[in-house]
């Protein structure tokens, strides 16, 4: 039996670790530590190299600082659930190898986790009723993509990004705007000061459930290019954008309720942090689908919701052994591409 | 008895050993940059082939850099795991060159130079000689042309080994007047960090194990242009070992 489950995550620029525990047959979280990897911000965006260099100081304290907040000894602890991948490989390497080394020479049970997964997981935390089916939505600087889960551990793709992920656009055009890094917090934060009136596409809304956000980030480019006075625009012109990403990701995931006819939309990753984005896609959600979305703490990368969808797995009786590898491209176990959803499918 | 295990993951041939200092009991070689999927299943090999297991160590000695920016956190991270379970254990680390070094006392008297393949057109290296029971570092580790470290080291040294040597043995040989020795002979082994251990200035302890950052060789690249541009240390950058 799995009592108590520490966490890693190490997959980009956050080193974080959290503790999960037992209580009844759900886990509950007794600690959540994140930290920041603030140099970043100098160059606009993650070096590689530097953030490896930074998680191999930061992870021992970390770790630390999460079982001291737990008030539980890692004697204590049954086993280690570690991102094994997506994400930049130098920095995933340095969680996956503390992490075999805790579970080796503390004789712990192990298990690599998909980043992507746990971002499914993370709600369940705050919200441990929450069952499939229901359709998920992640969204963050490296992923947009669009889910049918009909239970835990499977996964339909129904649509994923051709070019730039949602967050990746946020980002790209702060840097437009000289907002700085990352980019969703200070547009979201400008928007809410701005009004959507520039005529911004909403690429292949109507279209599937695939994403394109490179065609509206080079619109926005022209716009500002386009002889706008950028220090009176900027504000209208973070509204019309963020309004014209929101709008895509909403009519999706709309339509992708419709299709299912499942009654639960989860929003997951980080550009799920955004309340306007939340707000935005209940709204036109009403009536159709609840919409579930975890604390912004929980749905940046984090060690809790790791810990969460490895304590899943770990329930199923899967373990990985210490030949267990660090894969910057880790294909996600129980996602499926084809077949596609049926439309003819009944509601929950 | 105190024994160690020793981690060696600075260069592509990684290897683990346990043993007393001075003598090791039993190692496992591993290749093909496999580090981070074999070193912890070399571990718990190397330490049954030895009959012991992690509550029978005294420590850890691990190869520092400069190397192989992966090989080296490969390598740390694992042992700050371990040490996190077993928190009596100590921590020592010796750089890898002079392991490399290390590699030709059997066979060679005099100062040994150690050039790892730091591409750009440059090496890590550092020159080593061990008198009697003692290790002096003639020239400290560095990253350079092999040019500029010839032009640093003011005696030959009586060989050199290393990938680094390798990729220019024509110069090296005019310097040293011997051809290098590359991998495997000329490489680093954790079973040359356990005999390190009973030499003089061989390695040296670690005092906040958890916070330690290897000594990499040089900044990351980004950081390097940044600093370059700006004129000063990139801010929030570590402990600024290199």
């Amino acid at each position: 039996m799995i009592d108590v489950v520490l966490g890693i995550e190490t997959s980009c620029d956050e080193t974080s670790a959290a503790v999960l525990v037992r209580d009844g047959p759900r886990p509950e979280l007794a600690s959540l530590v994140i930290l920041s990897q603030d140099i970043h911000t100098v160059f606009g965006g993650v070096v590689p190299e530097l953030a490896s260099r930074a998680h191999l100081t930061a992870i021992g304290p970390v770790v630390d600082q999460a079982l001291k907040q737990a008030g539980i000894p890692l004697d204590a602890v049954d086993a280690i659930a570690v991102t094994a991948g997506p994400g930049l490989v130098g920095s995933l390497l340095v969680g996956v190898c503390y992490a075999k080394a805790l579970a080796a020479a503390g004789d712990k049970a192990l298990i690599g986790v998909h980043h992507l997964e746990a971002h499914i997981f993370a709600p369940t935390i705050e919200h441990p009723d929450l069952e499939p089916p229901f359709v998920a939505l992640i969204v963050s600087g490296g992923h947009t993509l669009l889910l049918d889960v009909p239970q835990w551990g499977r996964y339909r793709v129904l649509g994923e990004t051709r070019d730039d992920a949602a967050g990746e656009a946020f980002d790209k055009v702060a840097s437009m705007l000289e907002l700085g890094y990352p980019g969703g917090p200070p547009i979201e934060h400008l928007a809410t000061q701005g009004s959507d009136r520039f005529d911004l596409p909403r690429p292949m809304l109507g279209q599937g459930f695939d994403f394109s956000f490179s065609g509206l980030k080079t619109a926005v480019l022209h716009t500002v290019r386009g002889g706008v006075d950028l220090d009176a625009d900027k504000a209208d012109i973070a509204a019309s954008f963020q309004a014209a990403v929101f709008d895509v990701l909403t009519g999706k995931t709309r339509a992708a309720v419709e299709q299912t006819g499942y009654g639960t939309v989860v929003l997951g990753g980080g550009v799920a942090c955004s309340r306007a984005l939340a707000m935005h896609m209940a709204r036109h959600l009403t009536g159709l689908a609840r919409v579930t979305v975890a604390q912004p703490r929980l749905n940046a990368d984090n060690a809790a919701m790791i810990a969460r969808a490895g304590w899943f797995h770990l329930d199923q009786g899967e373990r990985s052994d210490l030949y267990l590898e660090a894969d910057a491209r880790m294909p996600w176990p129980g996602l499926e591409r084809q077949p596609r959803l049926s439309s003819s499918r009944p509601r929950s | 008895m105190s024994l160690y295990l020793a981690i060696e993951t600075a260069t592509g041939v990684g290897s683990v050993a346990v043993g007393e200092p001075g003598a090791a009991a039993s190692e496992i070689v591993f290749g093909d940059r496999r580090h981070a999927a074999a070193l912890l299943p070399a571990i718990g090999e190397t330490l049954r082939l030895a009959a012991m297991d992690y509550t029978d160590l005294a420590g850890i000695v691990v190869a520092d850099g400069p190397g192989s920016f992966t090989g080296l956190r490969i390598g740390f991270a694992t042992a700050k795991g371990i040490l996190r379970c077993h928190d009596t254990l100590v921590l020592r680390t010796a750089p890898s060159l002079l392991a490399a070094a290390w590699s030709t006392r059997a066979f060679v008297r005099g100062p040994v130079a150690a050039l790892y393949d730091a591409l750009r057109g440059e090496v890590f290296a550092a020159v080593y000689d061990v008198v009697g029971d003692s290790v002096r570092t003639l020239v400290e580790p560095l990253c350079c042309s092999v040019s500029e470290l010839i032009r640093r080291c003011s005696t030959p040294p009586a060989i050199a080994v290393g990938d680094g040597a390798l990729a220019s043995a024509e110069e090296v040989q005019r310097w040293t007047g011997r051809p290098p020795i590359g991998p495997p002979a000329g490489a680093p082994r954790a079973s040359a960090l356990i005999e390190l251990l009973a030499v003089g200035n061989g390695t040296q302890p670690i005092e906040d194990p958890e916070r330690f950052e290897p000594v990499y060789g040089r900044p990351a690249a980004a950081q390097a242009r940044w600093e370059q541009e700006h004129g000063r240390a990139l801010p929030h950058s570590g402990s600024g070992r290199r």
